[in-house]
């Protein structure tokens, strides 16, 4: 059962459109992201759904209530900004309880709410501080506990993770995903990166310029990317693009040869000879070619440059005049060095064909 | 320059400590030239060169408030106690009136902007432009028709008006530095608007209220001209009274009027610093936050 419901949103700032007939739906207690550039429409998105904002078309229902029109107050919605958007002037107890306040609950109950709330999140030691004495991550947590506190069916979170560095940011994620495990809480996750969308959604929506592009599951979006814009966005390092021509008959020309038999052949048999083509292709399905193997899609590559990243190497590769990026294990990658000239082959089953002009996924 | 060591920033030398002290006792001297000329005993006020050691007397502080006019007769009641009263009763209504509408409006201007905000903020600007010698002869002659003439209502309110200008463009600028995450995370907390504003938004721009306050009330407490032609004689205000003082038949009593003086300087003073914490926030406001 879909607990919200998007439908047509559009909304513009004076002449400049931010939402473009936005539509999708998020599952009861699903944690579903909004992926996309900055400028993409997230927050425009989240803050509609809150009620911050005003549509200029467009409905939102959740939990079965159109909420067109119903104020911010009333829709028992939490929401964790970017900035955290602690109150300055309040500890972070008066923080966490001020939703409560808002209810008028007894202070008595209150008191022990708040209490719960900061040892979940481990903040009982810094009750009594103001936001500025907090570090960052203990920032992020009095933001979280804000939001969690009055136990909201729905949770918005607007690039939460953009503001800490790394080592947190990889701490907070697995704490989103405890929390969304523990509470069964219905969450809508924005952000621009696509490893926080795979590595925390259930489905992605992802966005671009106001427009829903995709939905579905990280491998979903990952194995069949509608367009070219999803191919690169997802995955990293970013899928290979090297321009191709239809060569009629379902083949394709490419600076490798000519090939046939991809997983695009049928659908690019109605296609004209000559069209302007591009192919996509994973650098993790590209491997080495043993020597006297054979495979339908081989080509003969010198490394250009190596980017070491731990466990794993990105080779920078160069066929002729494409360019293109192989990932390889770090043990496997010790045997090979720049200017080395060697076999690979590309997974042909798992390449995807897009239209040159318009980037659409042919398939 | 790359080859000159950086200073440690938060620390000026001794020498730059030294020439900020100096600078400060110039600019601080007048004001202990009148503090010690109000406990000068008359033959002590006059004698040259002057002297900074004296026996300290009280005497001047007395006949400000009790003295006789005519050398020889009974001291009498001065009115000055009055005068001190309206003073601090015209100023403080006034700005505390120009601030509560003032910050009302300036929330007004910077969250829920008009169609051509900007000429409005102008407009309420340019009636600041005016030296207010221009506009006192229709506001004089207004005040006789309406009645308002020589009454606590009448000066006060014209006060308030006076004061609202600066108080809307502080109070404007201030809201416009808040991050207006803060207000709508309020609102998802559950906040009504009226609340947004006074638990989340009024809190947060104490220091600019302070600020505006201290320089409303000197702006206010120092006015001269408005209140000599529009306090009557129950309403006058100090710098007015403090002016009648100058005059008299036997010249002009220096300790006389540099006890008023003091006196006058005081409310001042403990205002400052009764606010001083939010004072140094407010006038620096913008350059260090974030």
């Amino acid at each position: 059962m879909s607990a919200l419901i998007l439908q047509d949103l559009v909304k513009s700032y004076g002449s400049v459109p931010a939402l473009n007939g936005v539509s999708f739906e998020v599952g009861q207690g699903e944690f579903f992201c909004l992926l996309g550039p900055s400028a993409a429409g997230k927050t425009t998105t989240l803050r509609a759904v809150a009620g911050l904002e005003k549509l200029d078309s467009g409905t939102i229902t959740f939990a079965g209530r159109d909420q067109t029109g119903l104020p911010v107050q009333g829709r028992d919605i939490a929401m964790i900004f970017q900035s955290f958007a602690l109150y300055p002037h309040m500890s972070a107890y008066d923080n966490l309880a001020y939703p409560l306040r808002e209810q008028k609950l007894p202070r008595a109950q209150i008191r022990q709410r708040v209490g719960e709330i900061a040892e979940m999140l481990r903040l009982s030691h810094v009750l009594a501080r103001k936001p500025d004495t907090l570090s960052g991550g203990e920032q992020q947590r009095v933001a979280i506990g804000r939001a969690l506190i009055r136990r909201p069916r729905l949770l918005l979170l607007d690039e939460p993770l953009t503001n800490l560095d790394a080592k947190l940011r990889h701490e907070t994620r697995a704490e989103f995903k405890r929390l969304h495990r523990e509470l069964d809480m219905t969450l809508l996750y924005a952000t621009p990166d696509q490893l926080e969308a795979l590595t925390m959604g259930n489905r992605i929506a992802v966005l671009r310029a106001g427009k829903v592009v995709q939905v579905g599951t990280p491998d979903e979006l990952y194995d069949g990317p509608v367009d070219r814009f999803v191919g690169a966005l997802i995955g990293a390092p970013a899928m290979n693009l090297v321009t191709a021509t239809s060569a009629g008959a379902g083949a394709l020309e490419t600076g490798f040869g000519r090939l046939d038999n991809g997983p695009w052949s049928q659908a690019l048999g109605g296609f004209g000879r000559g069209e302007s083509l591009l192919l996509g292709f994973r650098p993790h399905d590209i491997s080495p070619l043993e020597p006297g193997a054979a495979a339908p899609l081989t080509v003969q590559a010198k490394i250009h440059l190596t980017e070491p990243l731990g466990d794993i190497t990105v080779l920078d590769l160069r066929a002729g005049d494409t360019t293109f990026k192989m990932v390889l294990p770090e043990e496997k990658a010790v045997a090979y060095a720049v200017g080395d000239e060697f076999d690979v082959s590309i997974a042909l089953e798992r390449t995807h064909l897009f239209a040159a002009a318009t980037g659409t996924a042919i398939r | 320059m790359a080859w000159r060591k950086r200073r440690e920033i938060g620390k000026a030398g001794w020498g730059w400590t030294g020439f900020a002290g100096i600078i400060s006792f110039i600019y601080f001297f007048p004001v202990l030239w009148i503090i010690l000329t109000a406990f000068k005993s008359n033959a002590d006020v006059l004698s040259v060169p002057p002297k900074f050691l004296f026996t300290p007397t009280l005497e001047n502080f007395v006949s400000v408030f009790r003295r006789s006019y005519i050398p020889g007769q009974a001291a009498v009641d001065t009115g000055f106690d009055l005068f001190f009263f309206n003073s601090i009763y015209i100023a403080g209504t006034s700005v505390a009136l120009a601030l509560v509408i003032g910050t009302l409006a300036a929330y007004g201007f910077s969250r829920y902007p008009l169609r051509g905000n900007d000429t409005y903020m102008f407009i309420i600007l340019t009636t600041r432009m005016l030296p207010p010698i221009i506009v006192i002869i229709p506001i004089f002659l207004m005040f006789r028709l309406a009645g308002l003439s020589g009454t606590y209502t009448g000066i006060i309110a014209l006060y308030t008006a006076f004061n609202l200008p600066f108080t809307i463009w502080m109070m404007k600028s201030f809201f416009d530095e808040l991050a207006p995450d803060i207000e709508d995370a309020g609102r998802l907390d559950g906040s009504s608007e009226r609340r947004v504003f006074f638990k989340i938004c009024l809190p947060q721009v104490r220091a600019g209220l302070a600020a505006t306050a201290v320089f409303g009330l000197i702006l206010t407490w120092n006015e001269f001209l408005f209140a000599l032609l529009l306090t009557g004689i129950d309403t006058r205000t100090i710098p007015v009274a403090m002016a009648q003082t100058i005059g008299g038949d036997i010249g002009v009593r220096w300790g006389l009027l540099a006890a008023i003086e003091t006196l006058f300087l005081i409310p001042v003073i403990v205002v400052v610093f009764a606010l001083q914490k939010h004072l140094l926030r407010g006038v620096t406001f913008g350059t260090i936050k974030r």
